[in-house]
């Protein structure tokens, strides 16, 4: 990799992280459908650069499709499901916490990024891995913090984003059909995320409904 | 017999998978037929997979040995006796928005996925085959749209799909270290013992161990069981739960037998951890299918442990695998017949069910007594086969804690059983609940006398497909 396009890599990557944090302080689901749109677009452009570099078709596939599928289709679906279900525009709870939760994604970052630096990047002879590996803690603190069900698919986008990070950074070639596969899997995820919405919001399961029966 | 192997995996992936489209387009009557006869099908070809265990592939992407082969017959299984029983669920279920034909095609690609899982040697489609199966299943749990299930069916697309991505994280980094994702591949020629194999293996213990149900990712587990109809809770904890363990194995294998920088013995903890909580935890439930629920999740911490033993104690694990899905899938289904008779899933609602329901209450009360480990049940020899390995390698303290869970689950789940079914109502004596259907004796009947066949070693060809399976740590 030459040293212009590891610049623009780790710009971009440091792109994707500072979306990442925007995501855990954003309380109104449109613009975290818009966040994550932008993140993935990120990621393809990465692919795009990466393959261009490498001269690999496979790679500029990966790159298409993480711009259709993951930049445009998914969350244009993710958008008229928050339309057509009704799932509140903003969060109560997270409005509320909103500077808790842009704190712990920091603290998450900070300490993230020493514990791979100091122990797993010299493990695994392998620093550039430090990108992915805070954005999957960054998309598990948003599954954790988060109870809007749209909020949460998103956090799922985030955590597989980090995942095609990594196999286009550290695992190069990681097999472009299981990639590829991986993206139809998401459609299931986000059209199965999408018919539970639908019913938890016709059953009346309040967004911290407490049920009687889910216990012990 | 590779070619043989080949015709029959294909049979095994592709019968579920024609019932899975073809129920989907048919009336509901017609679906339940096709459903049947393809699970009949699968389990013939599963069944054949046994005689001969193969070691084959078929192209670059599938690829199954004795191991598959064993689970094979286990998804089968489990699979046909749900469909068999799943017409009395449906016919007391309120309208749905998914038809009776959806769920007989959401059943057969439950069972498609799995199997696919077990079909495959590239790790990271057993992880897609995996994630297919939360997909199919999470429909399921919420067939009946009360409430409840629709928000199990939610806690568990979003744990089991939000876990799985830190295995998929894991396995990429093992691409990044090896170049390679074939589990057989690697196994014949095992990567260096690095920080980096160290790290993988953890995640997977992370990723996958959550949709194994292992503590503490285990908080989906109990709100999908208990909220699923009954042959679908038979599916998960019997063959849902061994199947995801089944991959975490595959990885697991890759390193060495001694010195792995303690990853043996943290999976051999976690498992006696889990193991120890759920125990615990079936002491405090309210509802008796949160605790066949927990108790799954205790005997899968159990097989963890056989698994980070391994020797004797592996040979262990998989027999407690095998018995413990025939014979919690027989719980599930007597609960199902308890559940459309009182009403109510409730412990302390429950009352006299032996004089209800004459069949169905002895079955319950030997399921209890065959998912606790009772002998001669095929759970009481596995759980000695691993105690003996423990033993064996001087392993006293987890012994210790196996035998403690093992304790407090047995008074966990037979007391409260017992007093359901061998008490005298409160009030005035109900006579029995009416006719038992013969079918809901019938399929847990089948199921729990596989589960005392296994235990009296009287299966043909099961013992040699499991030493061959387990490298012959059996002698």
């Amino acid at each position: 990799m030459g040293v212009d396009l590891l610049q623009i890599t780790i710009l971009l990557g440091m792109a994707m992280l500072v979306l990442a944090l925007y995501l855990q302080a954003e309380s109104f689901i449109g613009p975290q459908i818009q966040g994550i749109a932008l993140q993935s677009l990120l990621l393809g452009g990465l692919l795009g650069l990466l393959a261009a570099e490498e001269h690999s078709l496979p790679l500029a596939a990966l790159a298409g499709l993480t711009v259709g599928v993951r930049a445009l289709l998914l969350p244009h679906i993710l958008a008229r499901q928050a339309g057509a279900y009704r799932v509140p525009e903003r969060e109560l709870r997270a409005g509320r916490r909103v500077r808790g939760h842009a704190l712990a994604a920091v603290l998450v970052a900070v300490a993230g990024g020493g514990l791979y630096l100091q122990v797993l990047g010299p493990a695994l002879a392998s620093p550039d891995g430090v990108i992915p590996f805070l954005l999957l803690l960054e998309g598990l603190l948003l599954l954790a913090t988060r109870s809007n069900p749209l909020a949460r698919v998103i956090a799922y986008l985030e955590e597989e984003n980090a995942i095609v990070l990594l196999g286009a950074l550290v695992a190069a070639g990681f097999p472009l059909l299981v990639e590829s596969v991986i993206l139809l899997d998401l459609f299931g995820v986000v059209l199965v995320a999408g018919i539970l919405a639908l019913h938890r919001t016709a059953a009346g399961v309040p967004e911290e409904g407490f049920v009687e029966e889910l216990t012990g | 017999m590779s070619g043989l192997g080949e015709w029959l995996w294909l049979a095994v992936l592709a019968l579920p998978t024609l019932a899975a489209l073809g129920a989907a387009v048919v009336p509901p009557r017609a679906a339940e037929r096709l459903s049947r006869g393809a699970s009949l099908g699968t389990v013939a070809a599963a069944l054949l997979l046994l005689v001969g265990p193969s070691q084959g592939s078929a192209g670059p992407l599938l690829g199954w040995d004795a191991t598959s082969d064993l689970f094979a017959v286990l998804v089968a299984s489990i699979y046909a006796l749900s469909t068999w029983y799943s017409a009395l669920d449906l016919a007391t279920v309120r309208p749905s928005v998914l038809s009776p034909s959806v769920y007989y095609a959401l059943l057969s690609g439950f069972a498609a996925a799995m199997l696919g899982t077990l079909a495959v040697s590239n790790l990271a489609l057993m992880w897609i085959g995996l994630e297919a199966t939360t997909i199919v299943s999470a429909l399921l749990v919420m067939y009946d749209r009360r409430p409840a299930s629709v928000e199990a069916a939610w806690r568990y697309t979003l744990m089991a799909s939000g876990g799985l991505a830190v295995g998929l994280f894991g396995l990429a980094l093992l691409y990044g270290q090896t170049g390679s994702l074939d589990a057989f591949a690697l196994a014949a020629h095992p990567p260096p013992l690095t920080a980096a194999l160290a790290l993988v293996v953890a995640l997977a213990l992370v990723g996958f161990g959550t949709k194994v149900g292992l503590f503490p990712m285990h908080a989906w587990l109990p709100d999908a069981h208990s909220e699923a109809p009954a042959p679908v809770s038979a599916l998960f904890s019997g063959v849902l739960l061994p199947t995801a363990l089944y991959v975490f194995l595959r990885i697991f294998q890759l390193l060495p037998p001694t010195g792995a920088l303690g990853l043996r013995e943290l999976v051999v903890f976690v498992g006696a951890l889990t193991a120890l909580v759920a125990a615990f935890l079936t002491l405090a439930q309210r509802s008796y299918k949160r605790l066949f629920a927990y108790s799954s999740m205790e005997n899968m911490g159990i097989a963890l442990v056989g698994i980070g033993l391994g020797g004797i104690a592996l040979y262990g694990a998989i027999l407690l695998l095998i018995a413990h899905a025939f014979a919690k899938s027989s719980a599930f289904y007597c609960s199902g017949t308890v559940l459309r008779t009182t009403g109510t899933s409730r412990i302390d609602e429950v009352r006299g069910v032996g004089r209800r329901l004459p069949r169905t209450g002895p079955l319950w009360i030997l399921s209890g007594l065959a998912v606790a480990g009772a002998p001669p049940f095929g759970s009481f020899a596995a759980e000695l086969v691993i105690l003996t390995g423990a033993f064996a390698q001087g392993s006293f303290g987890v012994a210790a804690a196996l035998v403690l869970a093992l304790g407090v689950a047995f008074a966990g789940i037979n007391y409260p059983l017992g007093r359901m079914v061998l008490s005298r109502p409160e009030g005035p004596e109900p006579g029995p609940a009416g006719p038992e259907s013969w079918l809901a004796t019938i399929v847990p009947g089948l199921a729990l006398g596989v589960a005392l066949a296994v235990g009296l070693g009287s299966i043909p060809y099961l013992t040699d497909a499991l030493r061959i399976a387990t490298g012959g740590a059996f002698p």
